[in-house]
């Protein structure tokens, strides 16, 4: 195990690395330059240069990449060009409104989720089943950021019950900050839940047709045991893989759902910092995202290992 | 999915209804790009100007909202030979610290727009400055190197806004002025908090306590603000498209005003067949610009012939001088070599929702004459790099915010690489023609030798749209500088 994990931070580390180069050298090689959107077309060429000199973008990509990399290992992941603060003081500012909205489309997702699939395969080939599929089916069909007009539509504009966009901060207590969160939490759920019934109909339609259930059922165990010990807990594997995958999802989600509903968390910060070339925080929001997605693949796999204890990692 | 929708509309039935419209002294504005930075002594971006100039940050002159150059921190000025001018800075203006604006504090600014080293984005419009001489505490001369007919105007621009030089390191993020309204606080990604600043130096104002400008870039998201009521005013963001609906609902006013945004497509003139005046007269004969505002814009927006916009002095009206007329551009196509017509790529950004309209618009008529054009949509970033830095296009779509900005034709290293030595002799003179009649028959010479050479297609103004909640008054109609002046602004009791 010592190994096991030993080899996981190695290979974290190694994965940090690859995407800090990568990140580093697509956004310099992409055409556009971050002193010429700065400047923007109302100032010359000119000024851009000398902005662009300042700011020491004509030094070579490899020194420039070799500086970022000796102060990123010193926790220092640089200066926004765009608004001159701190990049990781950037991220850490943005992390309560994309955490909150991550988990709270998350949980809804997984208790939505994995009782109506569940329940579509109990009733498999039934009208439960057809229309739990066709629900899921909308919710494929559905882009997020339509969702998310949709609602505010519904819930902002008709019925006034929740703004429209915007978040309340968390200063002013709980509720008002999950109100803002609210809508683009269901709309950015939504999409996940429907891919998520799906893989839990199969996925339980699979152990349903096992031997050990039908023997169980034959023992005269209650229906409620088969489905909770015996069932539920062989199909969740493959659930948990999908889930797994699709929080790295609601993460990339999170970027369209937070311009729709104006939130001012990671998402928008990657999306402006894009357009705006802001260097540093391109690199600090994709680093965060990558670390993310690898921290939450180490989970699911130690998840495995509680989940099914025939699993060793050596 | 009953079930499910039951269950969350019993759920949201639940919630306490939307707080009640925000106080009458505060005004949400919704604004569609979050400022690249507050320094406007660093950026012209319009995004920042929106923000701070005239609300937060001044200078000694200013653009009225009729276009007028009016005396601002300074109350007057003479010159006897347009050469030396001496301000006379207005008593008792007090910076947001504390500390009185003094003719010291007018050097410092100007001298470190002067410098090279502070990389201030238009050094050119102090380039002709030689000395500044301070006086005393409110008298201050400015000696020009050469006559400078612009002079007055460039005091009057963003970049010549008056700060104390103490906070010359945060204006980037914390800017102090001598402004109607204060920085509250900046939420990067989400808003900018503008408070009243209660010692501001012209009495009664401003009227508002708390100015909120919101950030929301998408056009439909901000529709939705403006109905939910979690916005008071849309000031820039909203497409025409939404205007019909609006101007029909009574909860909101519509104001729809002119601007010196002026909508161009603009031809490489370094270019073949571009770099053939014909071929430039043909295109622009091609184009019939009023289908161009009622399929692009909704009919909003004026048709224009010439790059001076209507709200400039010296504006005349060209917007008939090559009228639609498709066998003509024919007859000049075939003169040119083109009998057939030719096949060329527009280039355009759609983070400008218009620049993707119009150019449909546009390829749709100029196929007529035998123009086929491939329209290719590239990201803002790039547009900047590859046409506006590296003329690397045929043709594109933008609109020129900047006021006075036919210097740009003057210079042929500009991205419309139009070089004339008779338009540069012309605009050499008006620079330098302060007599007012004078200066104005140059601006009509130079108009009319741009529409003769044709370089670029000027297509229409984009207009002033702003629709803002009923009770809002004392917004400016028109927009003659890049700014939203909302001192005056207040709601009907």
């Amino acid at each position: 195990m010592r190994r096991y994990i030993a080899r996981r931070v190695a290979a974290f580390v190694a994965t940090l690395f690859f995407v800090s180069g990568l990140v580093f050298v697509v956004v310099r090689v992409l055409p556009g330059d971050p002193a010429l959107v700065i400047i923007g077309p109302e100032g010359s060429p000119e000024a851009a240069a000398r902005l662009r000199e300042a700011l020491g973008l004509n030094r070579p990509i490899l020194v420039q990449y070799t500086e970022w990399l000796a102060r990123a290992l010193r926790g220092d992941l640089g200066v926004s060009l765009q608004y001159d603060v701190p990049v990781g003081r950037l991220i850490l500012s943005r992390l309560p409104v994309t955490l909150p909205l991550t988990v709270m489309a998350a949980v809804l997702m997984a208790v939505t989720a994995l009782p109506l699939g569940l329940y579509a395969a109990r009733r498999h080939r039934r009208a439960g089943d057809y229309l739990a599929m066709v629900v899921s089916q909308i919710g494929i069909a559905i882009p997020g950021f339509w969702a998310g007009l949709l609602l505010i539509l519904l819930f902002s504009v008709h019925l006034g019950w929740v703004q429209s966009g915007g978040f309340a901060g968390w200063s002013n207590g709980l509720w008002p900050g999950v109100r803002s969160l609210l809508l683009p939490a269901i709309a950015l759920g939504f999409f996940q839940m429907a891919v998520l019934v799906r893989a839990t109909r199969s996925s339980v339609l699979d152990v349903l047709r096992e031997d050990y259930v039908r023997t169980a059922r034959a023992k005269g165990v209650s229906e409620l045991s088969v489905i909770a010990k015996h069932t539920l807990r062989n199909a969740l594997i493959p659930i948990v893989t999908v889930a797994g995958l699709q929080l790295g999802q609601l993460m990339a989600g999170a970027i369209i759902l937070e311009s729709v509903f104006a939130l001012p968390g990671l998402g928008r910060l990657a999306l402006g910092a894009i357009t705006a070339r802001d260097l540093p925080v391109v690199q600090g929001v994709t680093l965060f995202v990558a670390s993310t997605i690898v921290l939450i693949n180490f989970a699911v796999d130690l998840l495995y290992l509680v989940l099914d204890p025939r699993i060793r990692y050596e | 999915m009953r079930h499910l929708g039951t269950l969350l509309l019993v759920a949201l039935a639940m919630l306490p209804l939307a707080s009640p419209a925000a106080a009458a002294e505060n005004l949400v504005v919704q604004v569609a790009t979050e400022p690249p930075g507050l320094d406007l002594t660093a950026t012209p971006a319009s995004a920042t100007a929106a923000v701070v100039f005239y609300n937060v940050q001044e200078a000694l002159v200013k653009v009225d909202r009729h276009g007028k150059l009016v005396p601002w921190l300074a109350e007057r000025w003479n010159t006897s030979d347009n050469k030396n001018y001496t301000f006379f800075l207005k008593r008792g203006v007090r910076f947001h610290n504390g500390r009185e604006m003094k003719a010291a504090d007018v050097k410092f600014v100007i001298d470190r727009a002067m410098n090279p080293e502070t990389k201030h984005p238009a050094p050119a419009n102090y380039a002709a400055i030689g000395d500044i001489i301070v006086k005393d505490d409110y008298t201050i001369t400015f000696t020009l190197k050469t006559t400078t007919a612009n002079f007055l105007l460039n005091m009057a621009r963003q970049g010549s806004v008056i700060y104390p030089r103490e906070a010359v390191d945060t204006l980037k993020s914390e800017p102090i002025g001598t402004g109607p309204y204060k920085l509250g606080e900046w939420v990067r990604g989400d808003r900018i908090v503008l408070v009243k600043n209660s010692d501001y130096h012209v009495k009664g104002l401003p009227k508002l306590d708390r100015v909120t400008y919101r950030f929301i870039p998408d056009p439909n998201a901000a529709l939705a603000a403006l109905k939910a009521g979690d916005v008071d005013a849309a000031m820039f963001g909203l497409g025409p498209e939404h205007i019909p609906d609006l101007q029909k609902d009574a909860r909101f006013q519509v104001i729809v005003g002119e601007t010196t945004n002026d909508v161009i497509m603009s031809m490489n003139n370094s270019k073949k067949p571009f770099n053939d005046v014909r071929v430039r007269r043909a295109v622009t004969y091609g184009i019939n610009k009023g289908d161009v505002v009622k399929g692009a814009m909704f009919g909003l927006g004026r048709v224009i012939g010439t790059n001076v916009d209507p709200l400039n002095p010296y504006f005349v009206d060209m917007s008939g001088a090559m009228p639609y007329d498709p066998a003509k551009a024919k007859k000049l196509l075939a003169e040119a070599g083109y009998p057939h017509g030719f096949e060329a790529v527009l280039r355009v950004a759609p983070q400008y929702y218009y620049t993707v309209r119009t150019g449909e618009v546009l390829a749709d008529q100029l196929s007529k004459i035998g123009v086929k054009i491939k329209i290719e949509q590239i990201e803002w970033g790039q547009w900047l790099s590859r046409v506006w830095k590296d003329a690397d296009y045929d043709l594109t779509i933008i609109g020129h915010a900047e006021a006075w900005d036919i210097a740009n034709y003057a210079n042929p290293k500009y991205y419309f690489r139009y070089d004339s030595a008779e338009f540069q002799k012309l605009f050499q003179e008006s620079e330098i023609t302060v007599d007012d009649k004078a200066r104005r028959e140059l601006y009509v010479k130079m108009q009319k030798k741009l529409v003769e050479d044709a370089p670029v297609v000027w297509l229409y103004i984009h207009p002033r749209l702003a629709v803002t909640k009923k009770g809002l008054q004392g917004l400016w109609k028109d927009l003659p500088a890049p700014a939203f002046d909302l001192s005056e602004v207040s709601w009907a009791k």
